[in-house]
């Protein structure tokens, strides 16, 4: 049975870009590059490894500003089959409540044209905003369910998926009516490195740009407007730590300054 | 007049409430002074009567029991659920939840279904007042969540003027389990909350795997923690250097899945938050779940092979090298002393 998954993926500020402030305290990302969002890769994967299994079609769902197109490439040369790009001014300062009901929005309207859904997977969180919310927002939105630190998909049958989950201290086994969203973890899954083909041929892949009219997105419910939450101020997080690393091909000489500046900063080692 | 509330969603095991939750109680009072607020908890399981009593020893003034059978075990979708229609019945002001495996699920999954906001992982919550510099309107004693972003690189204060609940889920680990104190009283609540039985079989649980807690590394004074790096050999240094200093061993999640040492040595998100006057990471990359659990550490010393390893930006200590080449040396070092 050929199986339909959208795969949510978050263009984000590149995690290894130093952030940026504007004068009035909000955070600048004009600037700087989109990317993937790292833990969406594994998302991908695991929707490309289901395509590959079973057949079907990979649908990709971002939500950004319309230079992120560019950064979509990466995931369609990942093998997901095509892209719709969420992008509207009304959709600045949506929270993670506004974001998901957006994106559940987009996934309907996909759900609809695809003449039915098997899966929704995402990352477990974003490398930018950190809350894993997303996915089980959407979820509700949407009215199915949805798990979370989602270690790997077993096998998709007869309606239904066979996951194994993260859990304190070991794994749960669980079966999971679909349609379902699944938040994947990066623990099973190895991101695949595109080829040169891959690369090219995702080229000629389709990035499609919604706007909210387009998917009868409610505007009150988008935006500053639709978001609960209010950012009051951010500031950067002072690394209190001493930061002293000692790196030497000479193995001797590299542990002889180590003890020194222990001895020095009066750091004892024993219990 | 009706008294403005704070929930905590509490946690249960077969060994009753669990701890991070019960902290969160104890915040949960510093908070309500503050603002004139009652503190109460929500309950959800089955023949969880002892817990409900046992969260009033430790200072919730009521408890909000959903008692039922076919919620024995966690489940999200019906935990949704119960959980938002006993927040839809009490009206509380703000409700916290732990920033574990299932709170992380089940706490936004309640705030979509009560279309209201939520901050995620919250490192401090306070309470304030609040100007709009929007409207110029003022919001007064409502709830600050304080969160980390960016990967922990910068700081966010997050509020909700205008939803209630205010939700928020808060890191484990971070503040002290209160006193039992079993004069206390207060009032047990069962709410009966229909819950359609497709929710309960829409997802189904087959299997748990689990292991048991036996070790405790909450009060080391010294964790000396291994990781994929290490190997099983390696660990047999990681192992020898902890007894060098007479500190306790410590471990990664991929150490442990490996089956290099079980479960009661990992430290992390889905292991044990620590708090050391130092703590030594072999072999362990700094993955932000590994890191949740160990940055509150006094000192922070860390050997890998790879300088750009994450560990080494928030290490007081670092060595870049071989672990098999600088532990053997570091020993020996240690035991000539
Ligand atoms: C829901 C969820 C919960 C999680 N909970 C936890 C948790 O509680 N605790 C936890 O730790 N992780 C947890 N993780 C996993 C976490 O994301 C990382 O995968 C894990 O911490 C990585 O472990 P590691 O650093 O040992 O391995 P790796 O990331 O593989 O790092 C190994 C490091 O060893 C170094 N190395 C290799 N060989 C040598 C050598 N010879 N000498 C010196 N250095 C060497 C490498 O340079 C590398 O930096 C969780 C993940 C998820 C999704
Ligand atoms: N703007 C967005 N567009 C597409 N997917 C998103 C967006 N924001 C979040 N997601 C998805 O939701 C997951 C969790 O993100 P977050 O809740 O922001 O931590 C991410 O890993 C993505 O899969």
């Amino acid at each position: 049975m050929p199986i339909s998954v959208v795969v949510l993926v978050k263009p984000v500020v590149d995690p290894k870009a130093v952030v940026k402030f504007r004068p009035d305290g909000t955070i600048d990302r004009s600037a700087v590059k989109l990317v993937v969002n790292p833990y969406d890769k594994y998302a991908i994967e695991a929707a490309v490894q289901l395509k590959e299994k079973l057949g079907g079609r990979v649908v990709g769902v971002a939500m950004a500003p319309p230079h992120a197109a560019d950064s979509l490439r990466e995931a369609l040369a990942m093998g997901v089959d095509e892209f719709i790009l969420l992008s509207d001014p009304k959709l600045a300062g949506s929270d993670t409540l506004a974001t998901s009901y957006a994106l559940s929005a987009v996934v309907r309207k996909v759900w609809q044209k695809l003449g039915g859904l098997d899966l929704v997977l995402c990352g477990i969180e974003s490398s930018d905003s950190n809350t894993g919310h997303i996915g089980p927002e959407v979820g509700e939105w949407l009215d199915i369910p949805s798990v979370s630190y989602v270690d790997s998909i077993l096998e998709v049958r007869d309606g239904a998926a066979l996951v194994k989950r993260l859990i304190e201290g070991g794994y749960a086994l669980m079966k999971v009516k679909l349609p379902a969203v699944l938040s994947v973890a990066g623990t099973s899954y190895q991101p695949r490195i595109p080829t040169l083909r891959e690369v090219l041929a995702a080229r000629r892949k389709q990035i499609t740009v919604w706007s909210t009219a387009d998917v009868g997105i409610d505007p009150s419910l988008v935006g500053l407007a639709g978001s609960p939450t209010r950012v009051v101020r951010m500031w950067r997080v002072e690394i209190k730590r001493r930061g002293k690393i000692f790196s030497d091909s000479d193995v001797d000489k590299v542990l002889e300054k180590f003890f020194e500046e222990l001895r020095r900063d009066g750091v004892s080692l024993g219990a | 007049m009706v008294s403005r509330k704070i929930l905590v969603y509490v946690e249960t095991s077969e060994s009753g409430p669990a701890d991070y939750s019960l902290e969160l109680v104890g915040k949960a009072r510093e908070l309500a002074a503050k603002a004139d607020m009652s503190v109460g908890a929500i309950v959800v399981g089955y023949g969880v009567s002892d817990i409900a009593r046992e969260v009033i020893y430790r200072g919730a003034e009521e408890v909000h029991v959903v008692d039922d059978r076919r919620l024995a075990t966690y489940s999200l979708i019906p935990y949704t659920t119960a959980v938002a229609e006993v927040i839809r019945k009490v009206e509380p002001e703000i409700v916290l939840f732990s920033a574990t495996v299932s709170g992380r699920e089940l706490a936004p999954r309640v705030a979509a279904r009560l279309r209201t906001g939520i901050t995620a992982d919250c490192t401090d919550v306070d309470i304030g007042d609040w100007v709009d510099p929007a409207t110029g309107r003022r919001y007064e004693r409502i709830l600050y969540q304080i969160r980390p972003t960016f990967g922990g690189e910068i700081m966010a204060a997050i509020v909700t003027p205008n939803h209630r609940p205010q939700m928020a889920t808060v890191r484990p680990g971070l503040f002290s389990v209160p006193p039992r104190d079993t004069s206390r009283s207060g009032r047990v609540f069962e709410w009966n909350v229909e819950v359609p039985s497709d929710e309960l079989e829409k997802v189904e649980v087959l299997e748990v795997r689990r292991e048991r807690r036996k070790v405790d590394l909450k009060s080391a004074r010294v964790i000396v923690s291994g990781g994929r790096g290490c190997g099983l050999k390696g660990f047999e240094l990681v192992r020898e250097l902890a007894k060098v200093l007479g500190g306790e061993v410590g471990a990664s999640r991929a150490a442990v899945d490996s089956g290099w040492i079980p479960y009661d040595h990992q430290v992390g998100l889905t292991g044990q938050t620590v708090k050391p006057e130092v703590y030594v990471a072999i072999g362990i990359s700094g993955a932000i779940q590994h890191v949740v659990g160990m940055k509150d550490s006094k000192i922070v010393i860390a050997i890998n092979k790879d300088p750009d390893a994450p560990i080494f930006r928030i290490a007081d200590y670092g060595i870049v090298g071989d672990l098999f080449v600088v532990l053997p040396k570091i020993i020996e070092r240690l035991k000539r002393r």
